[in-house]
């Protein structure tokens, strides 16, 4: 008994430390790579054969030969500078500058191609000088294809794609907005502007404290996201998020493509915490900036970091923007309810109220009809609106305006639907220190001519 | 053309090879061979055998001739070889690991996915040695129990059973110091929580009792010792570099050494010694036996470690705390006790009562029943108490490891943590000051077991009775429970007592329910809370140590009342939200 299981176990033991290395060397990049230059041998192969030339046959035949002595092995570039290993090389044969300086392969499926788009941008950052995840982000020091491309749990930043990309170029491209290439970054920050998200986001202390600085939102941890149920957001075809991308990005996105309220509902009726706690008072912005728009904007949000340990002498200064110059008053007036993010509550140019959770609203029903039923009450207390300006900045008088912008209106002062429910969550700042002197009196200018004409008797 | 059928002439007196058995012979007579084996050819005689133990380094701890009781499986399931054989592939797959680990803040994390992704076996290494290390752990305590059942501590043993439980304290701590070393959110958290507790200490931690009488403050405690700085930083990571790769190996091996020097000069087994009984030679009988356990470990280990990848987490984060924060797993049943004691008692009184008591029981237990066999019969007491706290020890590992989620809440083990929860009830004191506190009255105790106190202001704790009070009749619970059990001469029926206080709680859950509303759930787990208090730390005693003499006895009623003050305390804070029995907040003084 004991005898055979003594060969038995040494049997095994073997065995299992042969195993272990048949698992250590099987891995997916030594296949791709063996692949790459199966397939580049042949292509050369081709290419000898209709050669014309016997000189030119030859070289190729040497190139094709050339290709399937190349070792098969960990390939991995060292960016001293930006403090990072990437072996992506090692599956991207084709984008390794020493085995491929053309960077382009006759190969059209990945991962063998070439780089993609060999312009401008690749000629100024030389791979071995720059590496690749500093742009594409994802994980550079792993060999596995999920963890490369950061979709395990433990990596905080995924492969960025599509117009993320570009948040990376605005990471040293101070200078974005008249950068070729760049132009979703460039797109984002118009519509931040536009959409008046400054008004409660500031960036870097400049801006609205209704919400969280966004100043280096793209160094947001995981951590910070993981105590909401990703699995409520809705992805373009209206699934729920799947777990893989359960990341930054797409939580970032999400604030423009999911009504806000419904991925972080919050404690609305009081049910887990002492005082009721409002959804998220961001409004609703999926009708106006659309996926493309959202896009556009997360780029230009995730190339908000102030970690990632990029040297000076990368960076590029923005160029001095012209003062702009108006025509009227009332221009000015326009511009400063757009420089200071009104439009955020008030709706673009002040035409229409944004939602604020359980404050008035026009179309609320009686709060006695709905009170007993949850969902209905929950709806009526969503239809809250920020006042519309049109329709009431006529009941002011100039100086009564001027003092409602000066001290605001505090979020304890706004009246509630429903007196049991939370407090809503947007509030109108005081700006007495923000907007003052001719701004003040050319908003307050353009806001009087918006305003509907009162009745008079 | 087979070899015997060539004519030796064809080759004219040239090279022919010899045939193996003079080769082997040529080869053991040879001066080289001589001068590294002693003896001469195997012959496999006793002699021979018991010539093979002595002549061996590796082997020579071992007697020539064991009984073979000691042999058998059953006895000791190899599980303190195995433990040891745990160590050495943690020696090995370690010091492997050394080439490629830099014990640097930046650089720990990046060399984890280095050997993850770019050395040869690299994973299989790091596995390997996290897999053991967790499994020595388990190892080590299954091997205390085994010696605790079989009553293998007793005299003359009692000695190196203490050798063991330092030998089991420094296998914890050498698994914590490894814990920090992969630099990741895993690895600085459970290290945050578990040096916490140290700050905790009386008179040398920054919060603990007395510590600020002694000068204590965050950064010349000791923890600050431990940690070399306020927070778990470069200097911790060195710390314990050095300690998990040097300093604590190295005392481990000695303590181990004396313990295998001790095991063997104690006569290697503990089973009662059998006149009748042939001994029989170690060579091969236990040698081969070990090499069993040995490769059977190894192999365990091997294919759990090809199969499961140990745990990376994203790399450690000073300023982003994850929510739970666990201890690592085997110190998550002390965080739990965090729970329902204060930190110096949770982190720094139980763990040290646990060691000396561990420690005392051999000069304890005068019991000289039940050595070297497993009986409950012949050792009620000793085996029932070191069992519930063996099981009280994993339960509340348990319940810290699978019941936590966010901000510690309970969450059931299928719930899904994204779950949001109503807030903790709030909770309330029996004994404490009463001035400044809510004014508390009976109708409000009710509305607490009831469940229904939903108006009482967070934060504001009302304390039900005056703590002089509760000094007074704790005290005298105390002292009549440290005394009581000798005093009462006749024994006490177990079955009959035992009905009569299931039968009397049950009343007193009865009248609860119908005066104060008190749920049935609760109901129930008072009385089983009240009867585990009542059968170990009265009944049992009473039955069965009473006898001791005083000061054997008064140590062990302190050991018994403490380790049933546990669950206790446990379930009135579970079941009944008491946060303290009893409370003094001027001197810090909460229990």
């Amino acid at each position: 008994m004991h005898r055979k299981l003594f060969v038995a176990f040494n049997v095994l033991l073997v065995a299992a430390f042969v195993w272990s290395l048949a698992v250590d060397y099987k891995k997916d990049w030594r296949d791709i790579q063996a692949e790459y230059f199966k397939k580049t041998a042949a292509a050369y192969a081709e290419k000898a054969k209709s050669a014309k030339d016997p000189k030119e046959a030859e070289t190729f035949n040497q190139l094709s030969k050339a290709a399937l002595r190349e070792p098969i092995m960990i390939r991995q570039i060292i960016a001293k500078d930006l403090n990072r290993i990437d072996r992506c090389i090692t599956c991207h044969v084709g984008m390794d500058e020493f085995v491929n300086p053309t960077l382009t392969t006759p190969h059209k499926e990945h991962p063998f191609t070439g780089h993609p788009k060999l312009g401008e941008i690749v000629k100024n950052h030389t791979f071995q000088k720059y590496g690749c995840s500093v742009c594409h982000a994802g994980q550079g020091l792993a060999t596995s294809v999920e963890a490369a491309h950061g979709k395990t749990e433990n990596w905080e930043k995924p492969l960025a794609k599509g117009a993320l990309l570009q948040a990376s170029c605005a990471k040293c491209h101070m200078n974005f907005q008249s950068l070729k290439g760049a132009e979703m970054v460039a797109k984002g920050r118009d519509l931040f502007e536009k959409h008046g998200c400054i008004g409660c986001h500031s960036l870097h202390g400049v801006g609205g404290a209704v919400s969280v600085d966004l100043g280096n939102i793209a160094d947001k941890p995981l951590e910070r996201i993981a105590p909401f149920n990703l699995s409520l957001i809705k992805t373009k075809d209206g699934k729920p998020l799947p777990k893989d991308d359960w990341k930054l990005p797409a939580w970032i996105e999400a604030h423009l493509t999911n009504v806000p309220m419904s991925f972080i509902p919050n404690d609305p009726h009081a049910q887990y915490n002492k005082e009721p706690i409002a959804p998220s008072g961001m409004p609703d912005f999926t009708q106006e900036i659309k996926h493309e728009g959202a896009d556009a904007i997360t780029a230009y949000l995730l190339s908000m970091s102030e970690e990632e340990n990029i040297p000076h002498k990368y960076h590029v200064i923005r160029e001095a923007k012209p003062e702009p110059k108006f025509a009227s008053a009332g221009d000015h007036g326009k511009f400063v309810f757009k420089k200071y993010g009104c439009a955020a509550c008030h709706g673009l140019e002040g035409v229409a109220g944004r939602r604020n959770y359980n404050a008035m609203g026009a179309g609320q029903p009686a709060l006695d009809d709905v009170k007993a039923d949850k969902a209905k009450l929950h709806e009526a207390m969503a239809m809250g609106r920020e006042p519309t300006l049109p329709d009431v900045l006529g009941t002011y008088t100039r100086e009564e305006l001027k003092k409602k912008i000066q001290d605001g209106v505090p979020g304890s002062q706004i009246a509630k639907y429903n007196p049991d429910g939370p407090t809503p969550p947007l509030y109108m700042p005081a700006w007495k220190d923000r907007i003052k002197g001719q701004e003040l009196e050319d908003l307050i200018t353009w806001l009087l001519s918006i305003a509907k004409k009162q009745e008079s008797w | 053309m087979p070899e015997t059928a060539t004519p030796p002439q064809q080759n004219g007196g040239g090279f022919k090879l010899p045939d193996f058995d003079t080769l082997k012979k040529e080869v053991i007579d040879s001066q080289i061979w001589r001068s590294m084996f002693r003896g001469g050819v195997w012959k496999d005689t006793p002699r021979d055998r018991a010539a093979h133990i002595i002549g061996n380094v590796w082997l020579h701890l071992h007697p020539v001739k064991v009984r073979p009781r000691a042999l058998h499986w059953t006895y000791t399931w190899g599980l303190g070889g195995i433990s040891f054989m745990l160590f050495l592939i943690l020696t090995v797959t370690g010091v492997l690991l050394m080439f490629y680990y830099r014990p640097t803040v930046d650089l720990a994390y990046r060399d984890m996915k280095d050997l993850e992704f770019a050395v040869t076996l690299g994973v299989l290494m790091r596995n390997m040695h996290r897999w053991a290390a967790q499994a020595m752990v388990v190892f080590v305590i299954l091997h205390m129990v085994r010696v605790f059942l079989t009553g293998a501590y007793k005299k003359p043993r009692e000695f190196n059973w203490g050798i063991g439980v330092i030998l089991l304290t420094l296998t914890l701590f050498l698994s914590f110091t490894g814990y920090l070393l992969p630099w990741d959110q895993l690895a600085i958290w459970a290290v945050t929580v578990g040096t916490n507790m140290a700050g905790a200490t009386p008179f040398l931690g920054n919060e603990g009792p007395f510590g600020a009488l002694m000068g204590m403050r965050i950064n010349n405690d000791v923890r600050f010792t431990l940690l070399g700085g306020t927070m778990v930083g470069e200097n911790t990571l060195i710390r314990f570099y050095v300690l998990h790769c040097v300093a604590v190996p190295l005392i481990t091996g000695i303590l181990l050494i004396v313990h295998f020097w001790r095991v063997r000069k104690d006569s290697f087994s503990a089973a009662p010694i059998d006149p009748a009984e042939e001994k029989v030679d170690v060579w091969p009988n236990l040698v081969g036996r070990e090499y069993i356990a040995a490769a059977g470990c190894l192999l365990a280990i091997m294919i759990w470690s090809i199969l499961m990848n140990a745990p990376l987490e994203i790399v450690a984060n000073p300023n982003v705390t994850p929510n739970p924060s666990k201890a690592p797993w085997y110190f998550v049943g002390l965080q739990e006790l965090l729970v329902y004691f204060d930190p110096w008692i949770a982190g720094v009184v139980m763990p040290n009562l646990i060691i000396v008591g561990l420690m005392a029981i051999p000069y304890i237990d005068t019991n000289p029943k039940g050595i070297g066999f497993y009986s409950l019969k012949e050792r009620p007491f000793a085996n029932a108490m070191f069992l519930l706290g063996v099981a009280m020890w994993f339960i509340l590992i348990y319940i810290g490891y699978y019941c936590r989620g966010p901000n510690f809440a309970w969450f059931n083990p299928w719930e899904s943590w994204l779950n949001q929860k109503p807030a903790m009830p709030p909770t309330w004191n029996i004994f404490g000051p009463l001035e400044g506190a809510v004014p508390f009255t009976f109708k409000m105790a009710a509305d607490i077991v009831g469940g229904r106190l939903g108006g009482l202001e967070p934060g504001v704790v009302p304390n039900l009775m005056p703590g002089w009070l509760g000094a007074i009749v704790l005290g005298g619970m105390g002292g009549f429970l440290m005394i009581g059990p000798k005093l009462i001469q006749k024994d006490i029926p177990g079955k009959t007592a035992n009905l009569a206080f299931i039968g009397a709680m049950a009343v007193v859950a009865v009248l609860g329910k119908i005066f104060a509303g008190l749920p049935v759930m609760q109901g129930l787990w008072l009385v089983f809370f009240a009867w585990t208090g009542f059968y170990f730390g009265f009944l049992l005693p009473q039955r069965h140590i009473r006898q001791l003499e005083w000061p054997r006895y008064l140590f062990t009623m302190f050991l018994v009342l403490n380790t049933v003050a546990v669950p206790l305390k446990m379930g009135a804070r579970l079941a009944f939200n008491v946060k303290y029995v009893l409370t003094f907040p001027t001197i810090s003084l909460n229990i």
